[in-house]
This record gives structure tokens, sequence and C-alpha cells, in this order.
């Protein structure tokens, strides 16, 4: 077992964790922060992508002690009250979502591609987000959110 | 009953959808997210050979270890098992045990199941426990199978056949003997299924005081799985409440009663405590049902013209180790041989079928079921008849698809198809996909040297088929029918209760949508319910694309019984006839005189609250609740057409889909929004079993696709943008003459892609490409072959 510090969503929080302990478990199963999907375990899919010092990692391959010092953002920290990120709205408006499992990996990641704060076609959007699966959408109206969040204000003040 | 004078106002617009906002904000709850009070963990010892005795299980060092509180083995579990029989004459019989006893029969199942304090533990315990395997020589193949001298798989069965079935038409020999040309393909389909990105799980719970299990799952079928905890427990239904909350895709793999549903709850049981279990990855690979593994014999009997007189199939399906409840292991055979005529005028058909069990993961329902395999037959072999015959392959379909006059349609195999637009949905999306754009494209990149292709498809989808259809396939509870309660409350507000559930597919909007414009509300006042057997009526849940025909008709019809009630009290207050009120936007008011009114929540409260307020012999209660069948529960048949241009790489056999287009005849849509997201989302699973998608073995039974590094699907660059319209011809039979199509998309892909990429290699030579999925080395081959054919344009 081990203390850690972390920022977690604008928090500090102090644990206790165990040395084996995933970060992915640690967001769900210790801070309650469920919106954060695990869906392989082995860092293909994409659904457990967390913000670490604002660079997209998969908690499932992060041990929790890893993290002690950093900051960590996870979907929990788009939405203020009741007002969706822009990049929630997005997916929203194009129909970005079926099931909702992948979706907050895929809002992590559009996060950390609109805060590069450039224009994308829809191939560059593709190849970014590759790494994202989703088995509901098709993946075309993703693009449209994608590319809908980056032109209409995605890029928040992170 | 009154019909209401305003025309809809939410059903067929784009309505954005009421489920978003929680899934967004990660506010969703999903089984893997559910804690409760004292919850212990649960992880399975699975086998690791596939075929073999089970000679001991030694769970002493698992229970040794710090945290370990029990560790269960199948003599625990020996009075339980899932078994689902169909009614098929000559039916074969196989229970699965819940954890495995004295023989284990594919790799993944079973064995044993250790609770701990947490999954870590619990992984640690599973570590621990020593499995003693005697391996037995394993089936594989069809051909293992059904050798004469095969050994059967199961105790007291004849072969591994789990049934054999045969249907013939009446002057069958006679069309063939007439027909001037026979042309015979063999077709293989990869066995892979439908992977949601959420694997399975469930958390159950045993009340000691009034005897109830509670388990939440992972299931697209609620009550059915109700219905199959009830045999395997042996209890009464009403002793188990089934709770599935939010569900990260099912498309088939999730409509299945699990063996680790039915241990999570015998051992809730006996420790008395919730017991979680969350599937990892590699335990959905090898233990969460497999599909799509079918191999096809198909003979087309056609005169000069191209028209196909008569149509001969023979079909196997490599159904694995067991019988899944509450499918049956002969519902792919059943449904293959049933829709191979396909979408083509053929009068005269013969088909055999084979579902056989090998020791392989058990095999279920995968979106499109058998239709996916059932389209590469048939339209592979109408590519050849074109071919044959100096055709071109969208005037070949022209003369043999069926047109407006055929309908309503018998076909060969006893379905009844009611209507349809195929010829037009061809013609539409030959204009969508700018066809002559694209030859000119193709001509202009041959002469680069480049490998491109075009491949063409119409076909039909059976959607919402109810009793009628589900009592002729032999499954033992006939899903025919879902129902819907609305209640209004006293706030106005209108709760729908459905029996089906929403997994993605926005039913949780659609079925609001169909609500609010029946009572006059907005979408905000109205509530989706579904998931929980105490909470919504008896049904079957979602799967087969039925849920908005069979669901949105019932709501439609208990939305109409309130509704009457609510002109019936608000005619009272208004003094009016209750044919002279109209209800809309909120209120209800006197025909002609608008400022005669009241507000619908004011009504709801009367109703409740001042129940001296209503007229004689209206009971305080703003209730109904209706099923919904769709008679004559045959189906609604969707059609629509696929064309697509692929590249083929020929140094590395890679192909990549450039253009794919699609028109879609789901009849009158509710949200286009909606149906486009679910077209598209079919298209790319289609795409995973046309070029991607397969579970491989070695020759031992082992696994070899158990992660998705070694099993693909594909991803944002594999796919590309889509072109969608289209068509929307009603059908006869279903409210509002709303067709399904939650299928459609990933049933032709194959079919569309394969005749591309034959197109693609045939400047090299001719080949006919009758294999999925076309990986990287099959299209080497295949360009290996057409070279050495040579005989290319």
């Amino acid at each position: 077992m081990r203390e850690i510090n972390v920022v977690i969503n604008g928090s500090d929080v102090r644990a206790t964790v165990s040395d084996r302990l995933l970060l992915s478990d640690f967001i769900r199963d210790d801070q309650r922060l469920t919106g954060t999907h695990v869906g392989c375990e082995h860092g293909y899919c994409g659904s457990c992508t967390v913000l670490l010092d604002g660079a997209s990692v998969r908690s499932c391959l992060t041990l929790a002690v890893q993290t002690d010092g950093h900051v960590i953002e996870t979907v929990e920290s788009l939405a203020v009250g009741a007002d969706l990120h822009p990049i929630q709205e997005a997916f929203r408006l194009n129909h970005g979502l079926q099931c909702g499992f992948c979706t907050p990996g895929l809002l992590m990641t559009t996060l950390e591609l609109a805060r590069e704060n450039r224009e994308c076609s829809r191939e560059e959007i593709r190849e970014r987000l590759a790494g994202n699966l989703c088995r509901c959408t098709g993946y075309h109206h993703i693009v449209d959110a994608v590319e809908a969040a980056l032109r209409t204000g995605g890029r928040d003040d992170g | 009953m009154m019909d209401d004078v305003r025309s809809p106002r939410l059903v067929g617009a784009r309505v954005l959808r009421v489920e978003d906002r929680r899934l967004l904000t990660g506010s969703g709850r999903f089984v893997a997210d559910i804690a409760l009070d004292r919850m212990l963990a649960a992880k399975f010892v699975r086998a690791d050979v596939a075929h073999g005795n089970l000679t001991g299980v030694d769970v002493s060092a698992g229970l040794s270890i710090d945290g370990v509180l029990a560790v269960f083995v199948g003599s625990d579990f020996a009075d339980h098992e899932v078994r689902c029989v169909s009614s098929y004459e000559g039916f074969q019989s196989s229970g699965q045990p819940i954890l495995a006893v004295d023989r284990v029969r594919f790799v993944g199942e079973a064995i044993a199941m250790v609770v701990a304090d947490d999954e870590y533990v619990a992984e640690d315990g599973c570590d621990a426990v020593i499995v003693d395997i005697e391996a037995l020589t394993p089936i594989l193949s069809r051909a293992q199978a059904l050798a004469d001298d095969a050994e059967p798989l199961h105790a007291g069965w004849v072969g591994n056949a789990y049934a054999r079935r045969a249907l013939r038409t009446p002057r069958f020999d006679q069309a063939v003997a007439n027909a001037a040309h026979h042309l015979t393909l063999q077709l293989t389909n990869g066995r892979h299924t439908g992977i949601p990105i959420e694997t399975r799980g469930c958390v159950a719970e045993y009340d000691r005081g009034s005897g109830v299990f509670r388990l939440f799952t992972t299931t697209q079928i609620p009550h059915l799985i109700r219905a199959g905890l009830s045999l395997a427990l042996g209890v009464p239904e009403s002793n188990i409440q089934v709770v599935s909350p939010d569900v990260g895709g099912g498309f088939g793999v999730k409509a299945q009663l699990y063996v680790e549903d039915v241990a999570c709850c015998l051992a809730a049981r006996a420790l008395g405590r919730p017991i979680k279990w969350v599937e990892d990855r590699r335990e959905h690979f090898i233990a969460s049902h497999h599909s799509r593994e079918h191999y096809h014999s198909v003979t087309a009997h056609f005169d000069d013209d191209g028209v196909v007189q008569a149509l001969e199939a023979d079909v196997a399906v490599d159904m694995g180790a067991y019988s899944v409840f509450p499918w049956t292991a002969t519902m792919d055979n059943g449904m293959a041989m049933g829709i191979l005529p396909g979408p083509y005028r053929i009068h005269h058909y013969a088909a055999t079928g084979t579902p056989y069990c090998t020791n392989k993961t058990p095999y279920g329902a995968y979106r499109g079921v058998a239709r996916p395999a059932a389209c590469f037959s048939i339209e592979r072999l109408i590519d050849q008849i074109a071919r044959h015959r100096g055709l071109d392959r969208v005037e070949v379909r022209r003369r043999n698809l069926l047109q407006g006059s055929d309908y309503p349609w018998h076909s060969p195999s006893g379905l009844v198809y009611d209507s349809g637009s195929l010829i037009e949905s061809m013609d539409k999306v030959v204009e969508l996909a700018d066809y002559d754009g694209l030859l000119v494209d193709q001509a202009r990149g041959r002469a680069e040297g480049r490998l491109l292709g075009i491949g063409l498809v119409a076909f039909t989808e059976q959607t919402a088929h109810s009793t009628q259809e589900f009592k002729l396939r032999g499954v033992p509870i006939v899903f025919g029918y879902e129902t819907v309660r609305v209640r209004m409350d006293a706030s106005g507000q209108a709760v729908v209760a459905a029996s089906i559930h929403d997994h993605g597919q926005g039913l949780e909007t659609t079925l609001a949508q169909i609500t609010a414009d029946r009572l006059g509300l907005a979408i905000e006042d109205v509530h989706v319910q579904y998931g929980d057997t105490d909470r919504v009526a008896y049904g079957s849940g979602t799967f087969a694309s039925r849920s908005a025909v069979l669901a949105g008709g019932a709501a439609t019809k208990a939305a109409d019984v309130v509704a009457d009630v609510l002109r019936e009290v608000a005619a009272h207050c208004l003094e009016a006839s209750p044919e002279d009120v109209v209800l809309d936007a909120g209120k209800l008011w006197v025909r002609g005189t608008p400022s005669r009114s009241i507000e619908v929540k004011e009504v709801c409260r009367l109703v409740y609250q001042r129940p001296e307020r209503l007229p004689d012999g209206v009971e305080p209660m703003l209730e109904a609740t209706r099923t919904y069948d769709a008679a004559p529960g045959t189906g609604a048949y969707t059609n629509a057409a696929h064309l697509a241009m692929v590249e083929v790489d020929q140094q590395t056999g890679k192909s990549q889909v450039l253009t794919y287009a699609v028109v879609e005849d789901c009849g009158p849509m509710i949200n286009p929004m909606i149906v486009e997201g679910q077209i598209f989302g079919g298209i790319a699973q289609g795409i995973g079993t046309a070029l991607f998608e397969e579970f491989l073995y070695d020759d031992d039974g082992q696994p070899l696709s158990t992660t998705f590094a070694d099993y693909l699907i594909p991803t944002m660059t594999d796919v590309p943008d889509f072109r969608v319209a289209h068509l929307q011809t009603p059908s006869p039979h279903t409210i509002g003459g709303i067709k399904g199509m939650g299928e459609g998309g990933a049933i032709p892909p194959g079919a569309v892609i394969a005749a591309a990429i034959e197109d693609a290699i045939s400047p090299l030579g001719h080949v006919v490409i009758t294999r999925l999925p076309l990986t990287p080395e099959r299209v080497l081959e295949y360009i290996d072959a057409a070279k050495n054919q040579g005989g290319g344009r």
C-alpha cells in the first residue's frame, strides 16, 4: 500500500492504494467516478481514456501509484452544472453516441485534440480518434460531432 | 376511440435523444457501476482444454488466500443447468452445466467460481485453483462432427447434429429439369459475433426474508432472462427480479441466459451477500456466445435470360457445444433456410439444414441472425448468373427482383413479404452513389494500375416478426408481442413502461415521441422506463428489429386509452361532449372554441386528487397497459440497396472501402436521425464481417482470437463516410405502417464488399469469391488464383 496525492477534476485527493491497483479501478471504485468505462483492460478499445496532465492515457494500463503528484481529468469534469461542455453538446446535436459506453473515452480524446486549437480534416479526425473503438455508430456521426466541436468552440480554457 | 385532428409533431422528426444527457456526462448507470452494501466479487476458472474429462478440481490453495470467501465447483450447482429445447422433430438436447461437472466441451467453459472481497483477490484465487483435465480429441469442423463414426459430444446422442431439417416445394424437380443452366457455389462465413464494447456482467443478491432473487445483468431481454432463471433456479418467476440498467451495446450477444447469471444467483443465496461479476475481454471472446459460422452449398437453376427458375440450398451451422437459451441451437439454421431465396421471384425451392455440435463456444444471435450468410449466398449466385449470361449486375437483378405487383409475396419457404420497393431502392442507390461516375473513376484508376471494384446488393430485411414466425422456428418461448403501460401522474407527466430494452437504439426517444404525440405532450413530459421486470409488464425484450414496431404499437394503443379518459374528464369539466374535445399542446379544448380549455396537467390533478369532480363511471386512474403483435405476425419487410467501391492493394491484399451508399426503405420513419445512426452502425459491423472478424482455432481447439489485437473490429479509419437516402413504403400490417430496421445495415456488406473485391481484381483474372472475411491473406490468395486463372478483362 502506498499513499498518493492527485488532483482529480480540480479536487485534491489523498488516498492509500495497493501497488497493483489500476488507475481505472481507482477512479471507478475508490473515487466512484463511474463515467470512465473499462472495455478491454488491454489498452485497445480506448473507453477508459482519461487525461493525465492534459495528455490522453489508457487508465486501464496505468497504475494508480504512477499518478502520484499528477492531474487527472475524467468525463465528469466536462459539464458545468446543467450546461454541457461544447464537445458534449456537439455529440448530442450530431447523434455522436448510441449506447454511450465508449463515449467518455471519445469525449476525452476529443478534448485533447480540441486543445491543440487547430483545424482538422475529417481524415485527420479519423486518424486521431482511431484508437477509440465504437461498435454502435459506424463512426460517421462521431466524425460529424468532432468536426462540429472543433468548429464551434470545443476548445475550452484547458 | 377518437382520432385526433392534429397531425403528429414529433413522429417523423429528427428529435434529439432524451437519453444522451446522462450518457454524455458519465451519469449513466451500467452494471459494472453498481456497488451494493457487503458486495463480494466473483471470478471464474475456465477450461483451457477444448474437450476432456474433468478429473479433479483442487480448490484448497485458492481457499487459503486471504480474502477468498468461497470457491464453488460443479458439484455445488449440479442440480441446475441451462437447457433450451427446440420443438423441431428429432432435436437432440444439451444441458449446459452451471459449472462443468465431469466433462468440458469448449475452451472457456466455467469450471469453478471464486468469490472474494475484491476482484483482484478473486483473480488470485482463480490462479491458485488446480484443475485436472484428461484431454479428449476435440471436434472442430463439420466433417469431424458429422462423420459416420464421430463420437457424440453429449451422452445419449446419435451423432452430433442438433437436428436435421428439409423442405421442398411441390414442383421443384420439374422446375430444375426445365432450367437451361445450373450454377453451384460453396460458401463459407467466418465465426464471429457482436463484440459490444461493454462486456457482460451481473450483480446478484438474495433476500432471505422474501426468498426473492434480484439480478442486475447486462441483458437485452430482462423478462426472458427471468423466465430462463426460473427454470434454472427452480423458483417461480415472481421470486425473481431482473434489472437491466444502461447496457453498453448488445447486438444479440446479450440476448441470452448465461451460466454466470445463474452461478451468481446461487452463490448470493449460499453466502447471503451480493455477488458481482464483470467479464473481462478475454472471457468475452471465449465465453460469450459466438455466431455467423455458416457453410452453404447453393445451386441456381436459371434460363437464358438469367431468370432463376429454382433454388437449391444446403445449410450447415457450427452451433458450438451447447444449445443456448432462449434461441435453441436451430434458430440460425431455420432463418437461413427461410430467407435464402431473398428478394427474388423464386417459386421453386429445396433446402436442407444441419446445425451441428462442436467443441467451440456456444453459438447465439448476432445482429441479422443468419441473414448476412443467406444474403452472401444468394447475392454471390446472382452475380455469377450475371457473369455467366454476360449481363450487367443491375440488369440481372431487375429481371429477378420482386416488384410492387408481386406483394404480398408468399415465398417458397413459407414467409409472407408484406410490401417493398426493391427495384426503386436499387435504382435510387445507383443514382445516390453516382454509379456512372464511379465507373469512370474505376476505369481511370485501372488505367493507373489500381484495383478498384464495385459491389451492389438489393435485399429484404425481415423485421417485426412475431407469433406466426417464431412458432415456426421451434423456440420454446414464442416471442409474439411486446407490452407497454402508459400512466399519467397527478403532475401531468406520462410514464411509459415498456417490455423492450434500449441499449443504443434510441428507443427511449422514439417511444417518447410516439407517446407524446398521442397525448399532446411535449417530449420533456414523457418518461420511458424499461429493463426492470418489477416495473414493466411482461414481454420479450429487444432483438430481431421488432421493438419500434411492437412496443411502438403497444405504446400507441395504451396512450390512446389514456387520451380517451383525458377527453372524457375534460369534456365533463368543459360541459361539452368528449367527441368535441381536442387534445394537443398540453391542453384540451372544445373544437372551434379554443377559449373553452383546460390544461392536461389540471385534468391529471383532478383525476387523482378530486375524484368528486369526475363524471359518473370514470375511475380515478389514468393508466392503460396494452400488448401488440402486429397481426398477422409474419413480419414487416424492410428493404434496402447498398453499393460500395473498394480498393484492393495488390501488394498487401488489404482492402479499403472508399465509397458506401445505402437506400433504405423501412416504411415511415419515427426518427430519421436515429434510423441513419442504426444503418451506419450496422454497415460498420458488416464491414467487420466482410474484411476483419473471425474467431480462429488451432487443431487442438485453442482459440487464437482472444484480444482486440488478434480479433479486429473496424476502427474509424476502416470505414468511410456513408451516403444515405430513404424510401418510405408503409407496411399494411403495422400501426403507422412502420417497419423495423435495426439489423439491416449489418446484413449485406459481406455480399457487397465480396462483389467489389472480385470486381477489383478482375483485371488480373476471374475468380469467384465465396469466403468471408476477406482478410489480406485471403485476398492475396484470390489474387494469386486470379493470376493463375488468367482471362481478366
